[in-house]
């Protein structure tokens, strides 16, 4: 009796993923039907057909049909010239607040690095003056030339020829990092892997030990500010005030722990064929949220 | 039946009471300090109070005829009860599949209740122990036998000087209810562990919770981590000053330092990692919470705020965990094999280098090379092991000496 009932709640759990996963492929569909349709109208009645489904917890999908870009955003093809640039710059200005830096989290296997590329760039046309990129095999840092090829091409498609101007520090772990004690007002790419997260720390913890082991100093010396000193004499990555994840893993996988304390988390459903509009109601969502830190 | 819950000071020093009657918690005002009280129950009643003796407010019976409790107990941790059918045959549904064996949860959304509902703050925060206290027990009935709560961190102590002197009078009454029901806390196999800089408390509720973590201490069916004076960022340092101080002592080599160690040095050392982090009230950051352990959880964002949280809410998340499971899974596994990756390297070059000094420039054949890997590998985890249990004993000695105190006081 018992193993029956086991057996009958095994296949009741088998069949709400069922119901889970074709609940999502129905919202992906719609999501982009209507991107393509972009009638309000449209977008209010699939709001209200979906409703009772979508409290079932797809808040990130209630997210996007609430909080989404404008419907009058013209959308920004390849092909555009230099007016891309001082759209993207007003498109900046108009948001409540953009992050100084922003991470990129890419939790999808193969990435595409076209995708990406866009996606710095246009973080960088926004006004934002720090991109990370991050993924947890280390494949952006493994393939960073190829990264930092994509990055150029698109820079020059989308900016038109005299994409010179927005000369773009780019930097990985391979890069020496002890000229760039000054900061940097030049906006920077930098590709993030998960020895950038924890083993940094432990780098850190292991240098605090030595000299302890030195007799440099005593263990009653470590504080938080020493270690965050510490962290950043190496590699000055400024906390993300943002990190857009992309695909469907709901984990930071290793990225940067001790910088994200206060980092906010938007997801999207995939970078692949990303949109800027996409990326655009993002960062709008963002300008929206509220710090109150610990008060 | 009408029972006084909780007695706590209100605003502009006028006493507050919250009643559990049937149509749920039903704040009670009193009109000058300390004497008379109007109670706002459902159907419109009056009473007055007689007196306040030691700070527990008394009633008269025949004025309120419907109080059954004459002094104020407080609200308890552990709720019992039973889930319903419905609760019950969704429960065995999502238990069919992986569940987690530790959650996390950021209690958000206090305040913002309390001013939905028009309550004070404090009875804000009231609800929302009150809440955690269900969780706990739709986490029992669920299997889970671990939950970490957030309770109040470092930064919350730039709150105002009202709000903070509440909540710490909120955790004294806390701790000491629970010292209270320790029987009923070891029926149930309930372990409770304060995680945080205890030291940023005040003295006397360092000793009660000292006294609530050493009294709990055996109990093994279920844990409840409340990290309380906690910031992730002070815990891992804490945790590099722990490793400092054994290689102070000279129990650990600077080179011994490591990943594995550093968990091992944190305050959350005898927990797993959590598999599920749930943050409630619709904000998407980790507010300094579990850093480094969170690194590959599956992490919840609901926008009920805690006070409101139902065991649908909870449901829904531990669903969320079960649909990313195998994908977590392969970046943990990814993660552990790089991590034991870099420790044999790490240990290869400190062999290889203490077989340069010993060999004095003449090579070592690899069979030797082999030997020597073993065993110094044997070797630091030797050190490691005894570095740890000194750090145990240090850790429980803080413990056992507050509670000593506190009885000699």
């Amino acid at each position: 009796m018992r193993t029956r009932m086991a057996l009958m709640y095994s296949l009741l759990w088998r069949l709400l993923l069922i119901l889970v996963h074709v609940n999502r492929a129905l919202f992906s569909w719609l999501h982009v039907r209507i991107q393509s349709w972009k009638g309000r109208l449209w977008e209010r009645a699939a709001t209200v057909l979906l409703l009772p489904i979508s409290l079932v917890g797809f808040p990130d999908f209630q997210n996007n049909l609430n909080h989404g870009p404008d419907a009058n955003v013209k959308p920004i093809t390849e092909k555009s010239t230099g007016g891309g640039r001082s759209r993207c710059l007003s498109d900046g200005k108009s948001l409540k607040k953009i992050p100084v830096h922003i991470g990129l989290l890419v939790a999808e296997e193969e990435p595409s690095y076209p995708d990406i590329a866009n996606v710095v760039v246009w973080c960088m046309a926004v006004g934002i003056s720090y991109v990370s990129v991050y993924d947890n095999h280390g494949v952006f840092q493994k393939n960073n030339s190829r990264l930092l090829e994509e990055i150029k091409r698109q820079q020059q498609d989308l900016l038109g020829v005299d994409g010179s101007m927005h000369s773009v520090e780019f930097l990985s772990s391979g890069s020496d990092q002890h000229q760039h004690n000054v900061v940097s007002c030049r906006p920077t790419v930098r590709v993030l892997s998960p020895d950038d997260g924890k083993q940094s720390i432990v780098h850190v913890a292991q240098q605090l030990c030595r000299s302890v082991e030195n007799k440099e100093r005593s263990f009653k010396d470590i504080n938080v500010s020493m270690l965050d000193l510490l962290l950043r004499e190496s590699k000055n990555i400024p906390d993300p005030e943002l990190v857009v994840k992309f695909g469907p893993v709901n984990s930071t996988l290793g990225f940067l722990p001790w910088h994200i304390r206060l980092t906010e988390f938007i997801s999207l459903p995939s970078h692949r064929n990303i949109s800027y509009e996409d990326l655009l109601g993002a960062l709008q969502r963002y300008g929206a949220c509220q710090q109150r830190l610990g008060q | 039946m009408n029972e006084a819950l909780y007695v706590f000071p209100g605003q502009r020093g006028r006493p507050s009471v919250l009643f559990q009657s049937r149509g749920g918690l039903v704040p009670c005002r009193s009109r000058e300090p300390g004497l008379q009280l109007t109670v706002k129950s459902i159907s419109g009643c009056k009473c007055n109070a007689i007196s306040s003796k030691n700070g527990t407010l008394m009633w008269e019976p025949d004025a309120f005829p419907f109080v059954k409790a004459k002094t104020c107990t407080d609200m308890s941790w552990i709720k019992e009860g039973e889930l319903s059918l419905l609760e019950k045959i969704s429960a065995n549904i999502l238990k069919a599949g992986p569940m987690p064996k530790h959650v996390a949860f950021i209690m958000d959304g206090n305040r913002r209740f309390a001013r939905k509902k028009n309550m004070e703050r404090q009875e804000g925060h009231m609800q929302g122990f009150n809440k955690l206290a269900e969780t706990l027990r739709w986490c029992k009935h669920l299997n889970i036998p671990e939950v970490t709560v957030y309770a109040f961190s470092i930064e919350n102590f730039k709150r105002t000087e009202d709000e903070v002197d509440g909540l710490m009078e909120l955790a004294r009454q806390k701790f000491e209810r629970l010292l209270e029901e320790h029987e009923n806390l070891e029926k149930h196999g309930v372990c409770i562990r304060v995680l945080g800089d205890l030291n940023m408390l005040p003295l006397d509720l360092q000793q009660l919770i000292a006294k609530a973590v050493f009294t709990t201490r055996n109990h093994n069916k279920c844990f409840v981590n409340v990290c309380f004076a906690y910031t992730s960022r002070y815990e891992i340092t804490n945790a590099v000053r722990e490793m400092a101080w054994g290689v102070e002592q000279g129990l650990i080599k600077g080179s011994d330092v490591s990943e594995a160690l550093l968990s091992e040095c944190l305050y959350s050392n005898n927990s797993p990692n959590p598999d599920l982090l749930i943050r409630t009230s619709g904000e998407v950051r980790l507010s300094d919470f579990l850093l480094w352990q969170t690194s590959h959880s599956c992490l919840v964002f609901q926008s009920v705020l805690w006070p409101e949280y139902s065991f649908w809410n909870l449901c829904e998340a531990i669903l969320q965990y079960q649909l990313n499971h195998k994908s977590i899974q392969k970046a943990r596994d990814l993660h552990r094999e790089h991590q034991a990756l870099q420790q044999l390297e790490a240990d290869r070059a400190c062999v290889a280098e203490l077989l340069q000094h010993h060999s004095n420039g003449k090579p070592v054949d690899s069979q030797r090379r082999q030997e020597a890997l073993l065993h110094y590998t044997s070797c630091r985890e030797e050190r490691v092991r005894d570095f740890l249990k000194a750090l145990k004993h240090k850790r429980d000695s803080f413990f056992s000496d507050l509670c000593s105190e506190s009885l000699l006081a």
